[in-house]
C-alpha cells in the first residue's frame, strides 16, 4: 500500500507509547477517587501513586517483572481479597475497592494487551462511579468528565493501534521497541502530527458529548423501581468532624481548625432568617470526670424511636405560608442533623432510618451519611428558646427490665473544696434566685471579666483528681467556647438551674451567587441551654465573649439585614455556589424537577413566540406605514439608486470581484498553492466524479486543466470557466 | 460482439468514473435528497450493512444496562449522570464513524491478463473527499472465484483529507474461465471500537482467467521449417531486414506505416520486414467431448494451446487461430491473440462433432497445428497430422 501524506503521522511504536501514557493517566485519575471514600486503602493508594508515574515514564520496567509474579498474581490477589472480605463481612464494599486497586496496580506494572487496557477502563469507571455515589461531591462531575475524555482518547488510540497491527506478526518474549520512550520526542511528534483543526473539532465533539449527556440526563424518564441505595449500605460512614455522641472537651476546637464546608442551607423566605444563627446538633447533659458527655438516657431516648421513614413529624404546629428550609449536609459531617430549633416536619429524599427525640429535640440518623444528605424542613422555629421537657422520661430497658435514669441536671459530682469554690463564685456573681436569665447574664459577665477568648487555651496544672473546669475558672487564663460553656454549666448547676451543653455551628456566610447560607466546620461552637421553669422552656445561653448571652439582642435585625451582614463575596464563595448548584440542580434532580423544567421551557418558548409575533407585527406595521407614506421623486430616486448600487455590487463581485480576490490571494495560502489553481483542481475533481464520457464537459475540462496546470500568463478568465463548469455539472445532474 | 468480448473489454481494466463507490456516493450529488436518503438508510439499511457490537461494545452495553438498572433502583443522579455519559459516548461513536466514512469513495481495479497459477494484483483505489477530516481504520474484504473465504486488507495509515491512496490484494486464480473479483464489504471499528460497522459492497469485476502456461517438448520435426514461396504471414513482422513496402492491412501497427510513401501514393503503405516471410502456423483447437473425456486432460489441452499460441506469436509465426467450427481468425496483433486466449479461457468440451467448413479449412492449408489426447494424461500437438510437440 502506498500513500501520499501531506502531514506526518504517528507510527506504530509512537501510538503504543501514547497508549501506554493514556493508560497510566486513566489509572491515576481512577485511583485518586478513593480519597473521597472512607476505605482503609492508604497503603495501596501510596503504592499506586508511586508506581503509576514511574511505570508510565519507564515502560521498559514492566518487562523486568519476573515471570513468577504473573503466575502468582491471580491466586494471591484472590486470596488477599477473600481474607479481606471475610474480615469485613459487614462492609463488603471496601474489600471490593481494595481488590480493584490491586488489579489496577497489577495492570500498571505489567505489559498490557488490548484486553488488559479494557480492564483498566472498566476498573477505573467502577472506582469513579462508586466514589461519586458515595460522596455525591461536585468533584465527581469533574472526575467523570476528565475520565471519559481520557477513556475515549485511550479507546481511539487502541483502535488505531489494532488497525495498524492487523496482519503483523506477534513478537513475543523480547522487549518491544516502543518501550524505549523519549517523551520529549513524542511530544514534538504529537505537535507535528496533530492538525489543529481536527483537534478543535475533537474538542467541540467532546463538548457535544457532554452537552448531549446533560440533555439525556434531564430527559431520561425518572421513576423509582425501589428505594434501596445499595452502595452506601455496603460501607459504614464515620463522622469526620467529631460531632458524635462521644464528643470530648476540646473536640469542637479541633473541628474549628477545618475550613471545609459542613452544610449549605437554602431558605425560601429570607425574612425568616434570625439575627443569630445557632445550628443545634447535640446536647451533652452528663458531667463526670471533668468532661461533659451525652448520657445513656439521652442516647437511648433517641435510639428507641428509630424508624425507616421519609418524613419526621416535629412538635411545632403547622403555619400558613411557613418558610421552607433545605439543608445539604456534607459527607461525614455528623449523623445528628443541624437545626435552628423546633420544626413541624422534616422530609428526606427516600426513606431513611431516622430517630427524633421529643425530649431533647435532636434528630439523628442511624449512620453518618456517606454521601451528601439533603433534607427539607418546614415550620422551623428560629427563636432562642426551645419548648422541651426539663427531664427525660425514665425509660425501661426491655432487656433487663432495668430503669434507665436520666442524670440530674443540677447535681455535680465534685470534690467538696471545688463545690465550695463554685458556691463562692456563684455568690460573687450575685444574681437573684429564680431568674435564669439574670443569672446567665451575670455569670457570663463574670466569666468574661476573668477570662479572655483564645483557641490556644491552657488549663493550669493541679492535682490529678482536680476538676479541670474548676482549675480553669480558678486560673483566669483565656479559653475557648467549650471552656466558657462548660464553666457556665457548672456555675448554673451550682446555682440550682438545670443546665446542659449544646453543640453545633454558629453563624455562617451568605453566598449571594447561590443564594444560600454556607456553614463551615470552622463555625463549630459550643453553648449552653438553661431551663427556665417559669417559661417551661430551655433558653439558649452563649457565655463565650462576643456573643449575645441570652435571647435576641435589643433592636436585632432579621432577614435581609442579617444576610447582608454575613455576605461573602470571596472566590471560595464563588466555588461554593458551584457546589450548591450541583446539589440543587443535579443531585436533587427528580421527576418533579423534570416537570418543572418542561413547564419552564414551554413557558419560555411561549413568551419568546409572543415577543416574536409582537415584533413582527410591529415591523409589518412600520413597513406598511413606510410604503403608504407619499412617494416623491427624490425619495423614489434615492431608493432606486440604492437598489441599483446593490445589484451592481453583486454582479460586479460575481463577474470580476471574486476572480480578483483569488488572484490577489495567490501564493498566500497554505502550501503556496495559487487559489485559482486550487479552485480549478476542485472543479476537475467534481467533473471526474461525474459520469464519464460527457462531451459537454470535455471542453470545460480542458480549460480547467489549463488553469490547474498551465502557465498563469496563458490563463483564460478563471471565473468564467468556473461558471461554465458549474452550469455543465448542474445540467448533467438535471 | 460476443459475450466473451464484452467481458474481456471490461476486464481490460478501463474503469470509468462511475466505478467509484462509497457510502452515500450517489446521494451526495443531490443535496436535497441526501438527508432523506440518510434517514431512510437508518430505517432500512442497505443490503449487507450490519452493525455488530464488539467485546468493548458489549461490555459498554452491559455496563450501561447495569448502571441504568441501579440508577432506577436507587434514584441516584450520580448513576443517571454516568448512564447519560455512556449513552452520549455511544451516540458520539456513531457520529464519528459516520464522519469517518463520509466522503470516502473507492473503486476496484483488476489489471489483466489473469492466468491460472500466477499472482495478480487487485488494486482498490481510495479517495477521501472531505476537506478537513482524515479517515482512519477502514478494512476491506475481498473475494474472488476460487477463494474460500474473504481476504481482509486494512487501511493501516491515515487517509488525509482530499487525499487518495490504494490498497493491493494479490490473489492467484486456480481455475480457468470467467471469474469474479469482488469487494465484499468495507468495515470499520473507528473510533472507539464499540461497534463493528460493515458496509456491504456490490463492487465487482468480471474477469477472464486464461489457462496456465505449461511446459512442453518439441519434436525435431521438419514442419517447424522455413516458409516456402508464397507462404507469407498476414501481419507485419516486427524484426529483421526491411524487404519491401505493401498496402496496409487491418491489424497492422501504426508504427509500421511508411508515411512518406503513403502520402505519395495517397493510400496507407506499411513496411514489410523479413520476419513476415517466416512460416506461419494455423492453430486449430478442437474440443470434442468424445475425444477429451478427462477434465484434467482437457485443461492441459487449453493450457498447451494457449502456451503454443503465445510462443508462436512471440516468434511471429502464428498466422491464424480457430476453435472448433468457428471460422479461422487471422492473428495480426496482440489484440487478436488476447481474443483467442479469452475464447480458450471459456472453452468447454462440446458434444457436437466437428464438421470442417470450406472457409475454416482455407486458413489451415499449411502448417495446421492440431491437438489430440496423448494417452490418459498428455496432449500431443500435430503439425499437418505429424506429431510436433507434447505436454
Amino acid at each position: 500500500m502506498s500513500m501520499e501524506n501531506r502531514r506526518p503521522q504517528l507510527n506504530l511504536p509512537e501510538l503504543h507509547q501514547l497508549k501506554w501514557l493514556l493508560g497510566g493517566l486513566l489509572a491515576f485519575i481512577a485511583v485518586w477517587t478513593v480519597v473521597y471514600m472512607d476505605v482503609q486503602a492508604w497503603l495501596l493508594l501510596a503504592l499506586l501513586t508511586l508506581a503509576i508515574p514511574v511505570m508510565t515514564a519507564k515502560p521498559g520496567l514492566a518487562m523486568r517483572v519476573p515471570r513468577w509474579v504473573h503466575l502468582l498474581a491471580f491466586p494471591v490477589l484472590l486470596s488477599v481479597f477473600a481474607v479481606d472480605l471475610l474480615s469485613h463481612l459487614k462492609e463488603p464494599l471496601p474489600p471490593v475497592i481494595r481488590l480493584a486497586l490491586m488489579l489496577v496496580l497489577y495492570r500498571v506494572i505489567t505489559p498490557r494487551k488490548r484486553r488488559d487496557d479494557l480492564q483498566i477502563i472498566v476498573l477505573g469507571l467502577f472506582l469513579v462511579v462508586v466514589g461519586g455515589v458515595l460522596s455525591v461531591s461536585i468533584v465527581f462531575a469533574v472526575q467523570i468528565v476528565v475520565f471519559t475524555a481520557c477513556a475515549l482518547l485511550f479507546l481511539l488510540v487502541i483502535t488505531l493501534v489494532n488497525g495498524m497491527e492487523e496482519g503483523l506478526p506477534l513478537a513475543a518474549g523480547a522487549t518491544p521497541g516502543w518501550m524505549h520512550v523519549e517523551w520529549r520526542r513524542l511530544a514534538h511528534r504529537l505537535r507535528e502530527c496533530v492538525d489543529w483543526r481536527v483537534a478543535v473539532l475533537g474538542g467541540l465533539l467532546f463538548a457535544g458529548v457532554v452537552g448531549l449527556s446533560a440533555v439525556l440526563f434531564m430527559a431520561i424518564p425518572r421513576f423509582e423501581l425501589g428505594n434501596s441505595l445499595f452502595l452506601d449500605r455496603l460501607i459504614t460512614g464515620h463522622t469526620k468532624t467529631g460531632f458524635s455522641e462521644n464528643i470530648q472537651f476540646g473536640d469542637v476546637v479541633d473541628i474549628q481548625q477545618d475550613t471545609g464546608v459542613a452544610l449549605s442551607v437554602d431558605v425560601s423566605d429570607r425574612s425568616q432568617v434570625p439575627s443569630e444563627l445557632y445550628w443545634r446538633m447535640l446536647v451533652l447533659d452528663e458531667y463526670a470526670k471533668g468532661s461533659f458527655r451525652m448520657s445513656a438516657a439521652v442516647k437511648y431516648s433517641i435510639d428507641r424511636v428509630s424508624a425507616q421513614n421519609s418524613r419526621v413529624q416535629g412538635e411545632a404546629p403547622p403555619l400558613a405560608n411557613e418558610s421552607v428550609w433545605i439543608f445539604y449536609l456534607e459527607t461525614g459531617t455528623s449523623r445528628f442533623l443541624p437545626l435552628l430549633g423546633g420544626f413541624n416536619e422534616i422530609a428526606f429524599e427516600g426513606e431513611k432510618e431516622v430517630a427524633f427525640s421529643r425530649d431533647t429535640g435532636l434528630v439523628m440518623l442511624r449512620q453518618t451519611p456517606s454521601k451528601m444528605l439533603a433534607y427539607r424542613l418546614e415550620g422551623m422555629q428560629t427563636g432562642s428558646s426551645l419548648r422541651l421537657p426539663e427531664k427525660i422520661a425514665q425509660i425501661k430497658v426491655a432487656s433487663d427490665k432495668q430503669e434507665l435514669k436520666a442524670p440530674s441536671l443540677t447535681a455535680l459530682d465534685l470534690h467538696a473544696d471545688e463545690m465550695a469554690k463554685l458556691a463562692a463564685w456563684v455568690a460573687e456573681i450575685g444574681a437573684p434566685r429564680g431568674s435564669p436569665v439574670e443569672f446567665a447574664r451575670g455569670a457570663s459577665r463574670w466569666l468574661a471579666k476573668r477570662h479572655g477568648y483564645s483557641l490556644q487555651s491552657e488549663i493550669a496544672p493541679g492535682r490529678a483528681e482536680a476538676d479541670p473546669l474548676v482549675r480553669w475558672m480558678d486560673s483566669g487564663s483565656p479559653g475557648h467556647c467549650e471552656l466558657f460553656a462548660g464553666a457556665f454549666a457548672l456555675l448554673a448547676r451550682t446555682a440550682g438551674y438545670p443546665t446542659r451543653l449544646a453543640l453545633g455551628f454558629k453563624g455562617g456566610s451568605w453566598n449571594a451567587r447561590s443564594e444560600s447560607i454556607t456553614i463551615r466546620n470552622s463555625d463549630a461552637h459550643a453553648w449552653c441551654e438553661i431551663f427556665d421553669a417559669a417559661a417551661g422552656a430551655w433558653l439558649r445561653v452563649d457565655p463565650t465573649p462576643g456573643s449575645v448571652v441570652v435571647g435576641d439582642p435589643a433592636n436585632a435585625s432579621k432577614g435581609e439585614a442579617v444576610l447582608a451582614r454575613i455576605r461573602d463575596d470571596s472566590w471560595a464563595a464563588r466555588f461554593e455556589s458551584l457546589r450548591v448548584f450541583w446539589y440543587r440542580r443535579i443531585v436533587n434532580f427528580d421527576q418533579q424537577s423534570q416537570v418543572r423544567l418542561v413547564r419552564n421551557a414551554k413557558k419560555l418558548a411561549d413568551e419568546r413566540l409572543r415577543a416574536l409575533k409582537k415584533t413582527l407585527r410591529a415591523e409589518l406595521e412600520a413597513l406598511k406605514g413606510w410604503i403608504a407614506s407619499p412617494w416623491d421623486v427624490r425619495r423614489a430616486s434615492a431608493w432606486g439608486l440604492a437598489a441599483a448600487g446593490i445589484a451592481c455590487g453583486v454582479v460586479g463581485w460575481r463577474l470580476a470581484g471574486r476572480g480578483a480576490w483569488l488572484r490577489w490571494r495567490g501564493g498566500r495560502t497554505r502550501g503556496g498553492v495559487d487559489p485559482v489553481r486550487r479552485e480549478a483542481g476542485r472543479w476537475l475533481r467534481k467533473i471526474s466524479d461525474s459520469e464519464a464520457g460527457i462531451s459537454d464537459l470535455a471542453c470545460v475540462r480542458t480549460e480547467l486543466e489549463k488553469l490547474r496546470y498551465g502557465r498563469s500568463a496563458n490563463w483564460p478568465e478563471p471565473m468564467g470557466i468556473f461558471r461554465r463548469a458549474k452550469r455543465a455539472l448542474a445540467g448533467r445532474r438535471r | 460482439m460476443s459475450t466473451a468480448e464484452t467481458v474481456s473489454s471490461d476486464a481490460r481494466g478501463v474503469a470509468a468514473a462511475t466505478d467509484w463507490n462509497g457510502v452515500g456516493f450517489r446521494g451526495a450529488r443531490n443535496r436535497s435528497r441526501r438527508w432523506s436518503r440518510l434517514l431512510w438508510s437508518l430505517v432500512y439499511p442497505q443490503r449487507g450493512q450490519r452493525i455488530l457490537p464488539t467485546v468493548p461494545g458489549t461490555l459498554l452495553i452491559a455496563v450501561s444496562l447495569g448502571i441504568g438498572t441501579a440508577a432506577y433502583n436507587t434514584s441516584s443522579n450520580i448513576l443517571f449522570i454516568t448512564l447519560s455519559l455512556l449513552l452520549a459516548c455511544l451516540v458520539s461513536s456513531g457520529v464519528l464513524s459516520w464522519f469517518n466514512l463520509k466522503g470516502v469513495t473507492w473503486r476496484l481495479r483488476v489489471t489483466p491478463p489473469l492466468r491460472v497459477g500466477r499472482d495478480h494484483a487487485v488494486m482498490l483505489e481510495l479517495r477521501n473527499a472531505k476537506r478537513v477530516l482524515p479517515t482512519y481504520g477502514l478494512w476491506f474484504d475481498f473475494m474472488a472465484t476460487g477463494v474460500a473465504k474473504p481476504v481482509r486488507r486494512a487501511l493501516a495509515w491515515r487517509l488525509d483529507p482530499e487525499g487518495d491512496t490504494h490498497i493491493e490484494w494479490t490473489f492467484c486464480p486456480q481455475k480457468r474461465g470467467a471469474a469474479t473479483v469482488e469487494l465484499v464489504a468495507v468495515g470499520s471499528l473507528f473510533p472507539f471500537g464499540f461497534l463493528r460497522k460493515i458496509i456491504g459492497s456490490e463492487l465487482r469485476r468480471e474477469v477472464l482467467v486464461w489457462p496456465a502456461p505449461v511446459e512442453y517438448r518439441r519434436f525435431p520435426l521438419v514442419s517447424w521449417r522455413q516458409p516456402g514461396l508464397g507462404e507469407q504471414k498476414a501481419t507485419v513482422g516486427q524484426g529483421g531486414d526491411l524487404l519491401a513496402l505493401r498496402p496496409y492491412a487491418q491489424g497492422d501497427s501504426q508504427r509500421a506505416v511508411h508515411w512518406k510513401a503513403s502520402a505519395r501514393l495517397r493510400r496507407l503503405v506499411v513496411r514489410q520486414f523479413a520476419t513476415e516471410m517466416q512460416a506461419g502456423f494455423s492453430l486449430w483447437v478442437q474440443t470434442a467431448a468424445e475425444a477429451w473425456t478427462r477434465p484434467e486432460q482437457f485443461e492441459l489441452l487449453c493450457s498447451f494451446a494457449a502456451t503454443l499460441a503465445e510462443d508462436l506469436f512471440r516468434s511471429g509465426r502464428l498466422a491464424s487461430v480457430a476453435l472448433n467450427d468457428e471460422p479461422s481468425h487471422p492473428v495480426r496483433s496482440v489484440r487478436d491473440l488476447e481474443l483467442f486466449l479469452d475464447r480458450l479461457a471459456l472453452a468447454v468440451p462440446v458434444d457436437q462433432p466437428y464438421q470442417p467448413t470450406t472457409s475454416a479449412g482455407a486458413g489451415r492449408r499449411f502448417n495446421l497445428l492440431t491437438f489430440a489426447p496423448d494417452g490418459a494424461r498428455g496432449v500431443l500437438a500435430h503439425v499437418d497430422g505429424k506429431p510436433a510437440a507434447t505436454a
